[in-house]
C-alpha cells in the first residue's frame, strides 16, 4: 500500500530554492538533519535526504531513486535534457558513460597532466603578476573555460558563452522559479549553437567534442546521440570546476592559517581541494524519483516521489564529520560526496582535481597571502559559487 | 572476506589503492590491480579494504563475500 505523499515526515514549509536560502543553506540543512532522516518539503512537493549516510545509501541505490526520469522538479526542466548521461539509467547510462570515460577517467587524463600543469603555472604568474584582480572572472573562470573549450575543442572565441548556457543548465534542475523560466529561454540558444554552430566539422580534430562523433561512428552510440552528450561536456565542466576554484581562494582568503599550512606543505594541495568541496558542494542537490515503496530511517517514502539528495547537508553532517563547519585542509575528506557517488559520480572528476591542483600548485608557489574583499554571490537553484571576488595577494 | 570488482564501472580514481596499497594497485597505464580477486584476503586487511571499498567514487568495488 502506497503510503500519502509527505505522511509521517517532518514537515518544512520552506522554499529551498529562494534568495534568502540560497544566500545561506547550511542552517536550513542543519534543520533537517535534526529533524530526522527524511523530511517533507511541501512547497517544492519533495522529500529530502539531507544526512551523509541516507544521502550516500540513497545515491547507491539507483534502482530505487531513478534519474531517467530527469534530476530536475519539473517537467519542462526535465525535457530539455531528455536521454542525457545525467537523466539516464541503465543501459543507456552506461553506453554513454563509456564514451566519455574513454577521455576523461584518470587513465585518459595521465595524458594531459603535463600540459594542464604547465599552462595553469603560465596562466597563475600573469594573474598574480597584477597584484589585485577579481578571484572569480580573472581566474576561477578564465583557466577552466581556456582548458575545457581546447579539450571539447570548440572556437575559442565562443568559450565565454558557456558560462551562462551552464548557469541555464542547473537552474533548470530547480523548481518552476523566476530562475527557472528565465533559464528556458537561454536553453534555446544552447541547442541551436550546437545544432548551427559547433557543429562536427568545427569541432577541433582529435578533441573530446570529435570523439563523440567519432564513437557514434564505431557504433558505440547514434548519432542522433551526440549533441547531448556534447551539451553534457559543456555544462558540467565548467560551472563546477570554476566554484570549486572560486571557493578554494575565497576559503584561502578567510583562513590565512590554512593557506600557510598549504603553503609550507604542497602535498596537502589535494587535500586541501576535497576539502574545498566538502564545505561548498558546487552542486548543492539532485532530484531522484522514487519507484518504490521505501522506508528510510522507518520513515516511508512512497513511490512516484521526487528525493531531494542535498550533498551539500551530507557534507556537513555532524554524524559523519568532526566539527564540519571548520575548514581543515589536512582533513583529506575523500569519501564527501560534492562528485555524487557510484552510478552517476561525476565522470570529469578528474579533470577537475587536475585543473584545481594545477591551478593551486601555481599559486603555492607565488602567493604568501589573499586579502580578500566582499564576495558577490550569484544564485543558481542547485549551483553554489560567487559572481565577484576581489583580492589583493601578497607575493 | 572478499571484495570484487565491477570490471566495467571501474575508471582507475586509485581512491582504493591510497586506502588499501596491500589490496589494490593501478598499474603504469592506470589499470586496476586487485591483488586477492577472488580469493579471501588476509584478516589483518579487511579494515583497508573495507575502507577500499567506501571510498571508490564510481562504487566499482563490493564486499562479494563476509569473512
Amino acid at each position: 500500500m502506497t503510503t500519502a505523499i509527505g505522511r509521517g515526515a517532518p514537515r518544512f514549509e520552506v522554499d529551498l530554492f529562494s534568495d534568502e536560502i540560497l544566500t545561506d543553506p547550511y542552517p536550513t540543512y542543519a534543520r533537517f538533519r535534526a529533524a530526522g532522516p527524511v523530511v517533507w518539503l511541501p512547497v517544492t512537493g519533495a522529500y529530502a535526504l539531507s544526512r551523509y549516510e541516507d544521502v550516500r545509501a540513497g545515491l547507491g541505490d539507483h534502482e530505487t531513486f531513478i534519474s531517467g526520469r530527469g534530476v530536475g522538479l519539473t517537467d519542462e526542466g526535465n525535457a530539455t535534457r531528455k536521454g542525457v548521461i545525467i537523466a539516464s539509467d541503465n543501459p543507456l547510462h552506461d553506453q554513454l558513460r563509456a564514451v566519455l570515460a574513454e577521455r576523461l577517467s584518470p587513465r585518459a587524463m595521465q595524458a594531459l597532466r603535463g600540459e594542464i600543469a604547465e599552462k595553469a603555472d603560465a596562466f597563475v604568474a600573469e594573474v598574480v603578476r597584477r597584484g589585485s584582480f577579481d578571484a572569480i572572472t580573472d581566474l576561477a573562470q578564465a583557466f577552466p573555460l581556456t582548458v575545457v573549450a581546447d579539450l571539447i575543442g570548440l572556437p575559442d572565441h565562443d568559450k565565454h558563452r558557456l558560462l551562462e548556457w551552464a548557469d541555464a543548465g542547473f537552474n533548470l534542475w530547480g523548481p518552476r522559479n523566476e530562475r527557472m523560466l528565465r533559464s528556458l529561454e537561454k536553453w534555446t540558444e544552447l541547442t541551436s549553437y550546437i545544432t548551427t554552430q559547433a557543429t562536427r566539422e568545427k569541432l577541433k580534430p582529435g578533441s573530446m567534442g570529435a570523439a563523440i562523433y567519432e564513437a557514434a561512428d564505431r557504433g558505440m552510440i547514434t548519432h542522433d546521440q551526440c549533441p547531448q552528450l556534447l551539451i553534457s561536456y559543456l555544462v558540467a565542466g565548467v560551472d563546477t570546476t570554476i566554484n570549486g576554484i572560486g571557493n578554494a581562494i575565497w576559503f584561502f582568503g578567510m583562513h590565512p592559517d590554512q593557506w600557510e599550512a598549504v603553503r609550507s606543505d604542497a602535498s596537502l594541495i589535494p587535500s586541501a581541494f576535497e576539502e574545498v568541496l566538502r564545505m561548498e558542494a558546487p552542486l548543492q542537490l539532485v532530484r531522484r524519483y522514487c519507484v518504490r515503496d521505501v522506508e528510510i530511517g522507518g520513515t516511508p517514502v512512497p513511490k512516484d516521489s521526487n528525493v531531494l539528495m542535498i550533498y551539500a547537508s551530507a557534507n556537513r553532517d555532524e554524524r559523519k564529520w568532526k566539527d564540519p563547519d571548520r575548514f581543515d585542509v589536512r582533513r583529506n575528506p575523500v569519501d564527501h560526496l560534492s562528485f555524487g557517488y557510484g552510478l552517476h559520480g561525476c565522470a570529469g572528476q578528474a579533470l577537475a582535481r587536475l585543473e584545481a591542483h594545477a591551478i593551486l600548485q601555481g599559486l603555492v608557489k607565488r602567493v604568501r597571502r589573499f586579502r580578500v574583499g566582499t564576495p558577490v554571490r550569484r544564485l543558481n537553484n542547485v549551483m553554489r559559487g560567487l559572481e565577484r571576488l576581489p583580492v589583493d595577494v601578497e607575493l | 572476506m572478499r571484495i570484487g570488482v565491477d570490471r566495467k564501472r571501474c575508471e582507475g580514481y586509485g581512491m582504493c589503492e591510497k586506502a588499501a596499497p596491500e589490496l589494490f594497485e593501478l598499474d603504469q597505464a592506470g589499470e586496476l590491480i586487485v591483488k586477492y580477486e577472488g580469493r579471501e584476503i588476509p584478516a589483518e586487511y579487511e579494515e583497508a579494504g573495507r575502507e577500499a571499498v567506501r571510498v571508490c567514487p564510481v562504487a566499482a568495488l563490493f564486499v562479494e563475500k563476509e569473512s
